[in-house]
């Protein structure tokens, strides 16, 4: 698995406006575009890249945050090795809605061992000056809710986009460590990506 | 079983007679035996039925089809070992059928020779009965009446001839072809020959959405890899999703069973996989060619003011609409022809009435305006929903044709209007408020109109058509899929099927096409072209989902041949966006329209998808240039109507069936 180049599907979510598609944008394309649409219905970019010796193919996926559109969006989640939350730091709602996002993820994405399952939270926006969240709230919340990594992203300006993905990489990838190990010592053949359990929901 | 058998009469002509003296010998001369004619569904099997006046009952004599809906013909005058033949065949396909009649139909297992019609009274000397799929040919023959010829499968000689002394066989005729295809034989212009005589085809192509009962639904979304989110879904759905947790009986099925199955409840699939023996490998095809249309110039201004009477009402506007149906709109008229096309300005208002409706309009949207405009930071503070309106507005009007002259740069006036009546249109409909998308359907009309309040009304008009797609619970957007998905199914099965083995029978990659009718796949000018043509209402209802089948029609050698799979489809259909080619995707949808119009087998889903069956002669555009060489001229004995034109078109599917 460390040889070949895995495909790593990665979705982002979070509140409409929050910087979504531009994150995408600049990880993959490297260009912000301040006139994008806003997004309608589902779509994905491929990126590849190597973390720390693996070579892995990133699949990025980003919807529409609109309330409304959840019955289109939420199919998509299945399958997916890592949830980017994503809110903007001059948007306080956006941040209150992170725990309504991560149940919509879990609930809907069939996620098996939630506690265990990688999201990585994103605070964007970094670059405009009022801010509605701190920092410290920010990390405040991802310790309380699960321990999880938390980036202040700027799309705009491109700080700590790469980082953060790379970072849910990593956590994808340390996942995988465990499943591996768990094959040799129990020689139970765990394959990563198990068909999701029919009983469920 | 028999007693279980529902019986449905769906056509009668009486005056049918039969002359057994020229069918039969030793038979006294000048004996006619009147009797009428039926065809009847029994258990959904369809029947011919012919019963003489008075029953005289005389098993020895009686023509029955064999068994529900296998193709033996017992013939009492068989030579034993010919019975024995047809016993083997049966028995060869019994396990088909039995598979057929539990999965599609839930029907009760009926037992092998048990025939539908043994039990019956009819068993008289003089009567007949068949299952429309014995049926091999017709021969169609005038002798001052018209007298029907029925020859069936299995045998050699033809049934005795059947004399419509009162007239009545073109009807007969007609309410056959709803369930089995005639067409003409290549070497004799009398003999009309039949192919997939199934009542089953068209009825589960039918149910296929809406029957609870229907194992193939279940079959086909046990597999689907959405359906623990099923619950989200719409009614219809949700329907469906409760048939797949219903009965476990037919929950075994392996899925090569179900594709077989598939094969034959959906008209037009191509399976010519195994060659088993004992299938018949027949050309069945619902639609003819597809014909070519043009396109015409946009209708210009002074188009436009010719019909114009002296009082400023339009005239002649069902030729109006055809034109800019044809071509669309210069762009000078656009400003006042869409006022019309939406329902701002009715067709027959003066120009004085106009003035005075604008007037009004004027004050109702300023009223309007003036309620949001005039609530304080504290009242918005306590109004949660509209704080979000405002704020997804105020997100979304930045982010809508950016590149677009009239909404560029920052502080555009353009990106105020927009944002101003996108709130008044809150507050016109506070309960649907705004929803994404809603940006994309206001910008091309505000662009048109460069007026605010006209923009407005015009805008709230586009809403009323495009209103269910943004509900709460996205209706439009789900019985649109499924419509969609409807039309792909009849239009070419194959590439359908190709689409639900990658799991994107639901075509969630058509949902920006349909949410803001294709605002985002072409350009600005496009997209203006696009929206008139779709508002005169024509060719048929429902039109843009024809313009997705068209898309989707030059994509889809693409997508098989590449085997494209979930992921590629959605990203192959979203990268279509701005390559599109406007006239050429209108004038493949026209051609798709008059195709399916010309079908005269079309399932009454189709039909009421399109408007077809809801169309009165005169509400369709009389002039509108439906070639007449598509619809041919109905002839006395409607024997000319080739519905079945062997391989003509690419969209020519086969289908096996057993006979
Ligand atoms: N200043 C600043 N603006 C940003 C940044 N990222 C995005 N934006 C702007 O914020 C707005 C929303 O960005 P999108 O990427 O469209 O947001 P989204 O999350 O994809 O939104 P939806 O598609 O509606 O769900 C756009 O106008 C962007 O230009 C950023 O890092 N800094
Ligand atoms: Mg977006």
């Amino acid at each position: 698995m460390t040889s070949k180049s895995a495909l790593l599907k990665v979705i982002l979510l979070g509140d409409g406006g929050v910087g979504k598609s531009s994150l995408m944008n600049r990880y993959v394309t490297n260009k912000f575009d301040s006139h994008l649409f806003h997004t309608i219905g589902v779509e994905f970019l491929n990126k590849e890249l190597e973390v720390d010796g693996h070579h892995v193919t990133l699949q990025i996926w980003d919807t529409a945050g609109q309330e409304r559109f959840r019955s289109l969006r939420t199919p998509f989640y299945r399958g997916s090795d890592c949830c980017l939350l994503t809110f903007s730091v001059d948007d306080g709602q956006s941040f209150h809605n992170l725990s309504n996002w991560k149940k919509e993820f879990t609930y809907y994405a069939d996620v098996k061992d939630p506690d265990n399952f990688p999201f990585v939270v994103l605070g964007n926006k970094l670059d405009v000056p009022e801010r509605q969240v701190s920092g410290e709230d920010a990390r405040q919340w991802c310790r309380e809710n699960g321990g999880h990594p938390y980036f202040e992203t700027s799309a705009k300006d491109a700080t700590n986009v790469a980082s953060a993905f790379e970072e849910a990489v990593r956590r994808i990838l340390a996942l995988d460590d465990r499943a591996d190990h768990l094959i040799h010592t129990n020689t139970v053949d765990l394959q990563r990506k198990t068909p999701p359990d029919p009983s469920c929901c | 079983m028999a007693a279980s058998c529902s019986v449905k009469v769906l056509f009668e002509q009486e005056g049918v007679f039969r002359h057994p003296s020229s069918d039969e010998d030793g038979i006294e001369h000048d004996l006619l035996i009147s009797g009428s004619l039926r065809i009847v569904d029994k258990d959904a099997e369809i029947i011919v039925e012919y019963r003489p006046l008075e029953d005289t009952v005389d098993p020895s004599n009686m023509l029955c089809a064999g068994k529900d809906s296998s193709s033996v013909m017992e013939w009492d005058q068989c030579s034993g070992e010919r019975s024995h033949q047809l016993l083997e065949t049966q028995q060869s396909y019994e396990t088909e059928w039995d598979m057929v009649n539990a999965v599609s139909f839930k029907k009760k297992t009926c037992t092998n020779g048990d025939s539908s019609l043994n039990h019956s009274h009819e068993r008289s000397r003089w009567a007949l009965a068949f299952s429309v799929s014995e049926l091999r040919s017709i021969t169609v023959k005038e002798e001052g009446w018209t007298f029907l010829t029925f020859r069936l499968r299995e045998t050699s000689s033809s049934l005795p001839a059947l004399h419509f002394h009162q007239g009545g066989s073109t009807d007969f005729l007609d309410n056959l072809r709803r369930f089995a295809l005639l067409s003409e034989s290549p070497d004799d212009d009398t003999c009309l020959l039949v192919s997939s005589p199934n009542k089953a085809l068209s009825q589960s192509f039918e149910n296929l959405l809406d029957d609870n009962n229907f194992g193939l639904v279940q079959q086909k979304f046990r597999k689907d890899p959405y359906v623990t989110t099923l619950g989200g879904f719409s009614k219809v759905t949700n329907y469906i999703y409760d048939a797949f947790r219903g009965t476990e009986e037919q929950h075994q099925r392996p899925p090569e069973e179900v594709a077989d199955v598939l094969g034959e409840v959906i008209p037009g699939l191509e399976i010519n996989q195994q060659e088993e023996p004992g299938f018949e490998v027949i050309t069945r095809i619902d639609l003819g060619t597809r014909p070519q249309v043009t396109r015409r110039e946009p209708l210009s201004a002074e188009d436009w003011s010719k019909h114009q009477d002296p009082e400023g009402r339009m005239t002649n506007i069902t030729h109006l609409k055809q034109v800019i149906f044809k071509g669309g709109l210069c762009h000078a008229v656009r400003k006042e022809a869409w006022k019309f096309l939406l329902g701002y300005f009715p067709w027959e208002s003066t120009l004085e009435e106009r003035k005075s409706l604008q007037r009004a309009k004027t004050d109702e949207y300023f009223r309007m305006k003036l309620q949001w405009k005039s609530v304080s930071e504290e009242q918005e503070r306590r109004n949660s929903k509209l704080r979000d309106y405002r704020s997804l507005i105020e997100k979304d009007v930045n982010r809508t044709d950016r590149t677009n002259r009239f909404y560029e740069g920052i502080d555009n006036p353009g990106l105020v209007l927009l944002h101003d009546i996108l709130m008044t249109y809150c507050m016109y409909d506070f309960d649907l408020g705004y929803v994404q998308g809603m940006s994309d359907l206001l910008s091309p009309i505000l662009y048109v109109m460069e007026n605010e309040v006209d923009a407005f009304w015009c805008f709230v008009s586009f809403m009323e058509q495009m209103h269910h797609n943004f509900e709460e619970q996205m209706q439009g957007m789900k019985t649109q899929l499924i419509q969609l998905s409807t039309l792909l199914r009849l239009l070419d099965l194959a590439f359908w099927n190709y689409l639900e083995s990658q799991d994107s029978g639901y075509l969630y990659f058509c949902f920006r096409w349909l949410l803001i009718r294709f605002k985002r796949e072409l350009s600005f000018q496009d997209v203006l072209r696009l929206w008139e043509v779709m508002w005169t209402g024509l060719p048929c209802q429902n039109f843009h989902l024809l313009v997705c089948c068209a898309i989707l029609d030059s994509e889809k050698q693409k997508i098989m041949e590449e085997n494209y799979g979930f992921n590629e489809i959605l990203k192959h259909i979203n990268e279509l966006s701005m390559k599109l080619d406007i006239e050429e995707i209108l004038q493949k949808a026209e051609g798709i329209c008059l195709q399916i119009k010309s079908c005269k087998d079309l399932p009454q889903s189709i039909s009421a998808i399109l408007g077809f069956d809801t169309e009165v002669s005169g509400s369709a555009p009389t002039d509108y240039e439906s070639a007449p060489a598509l619809r041919p001229p109905p002839r006395a004995d409607a024997c000319s109507n080739g519905h079945l034109r062997e391989t003509s078109s690419h969209n020519s599917c086969k289908v096996a069936f057993i006979s």
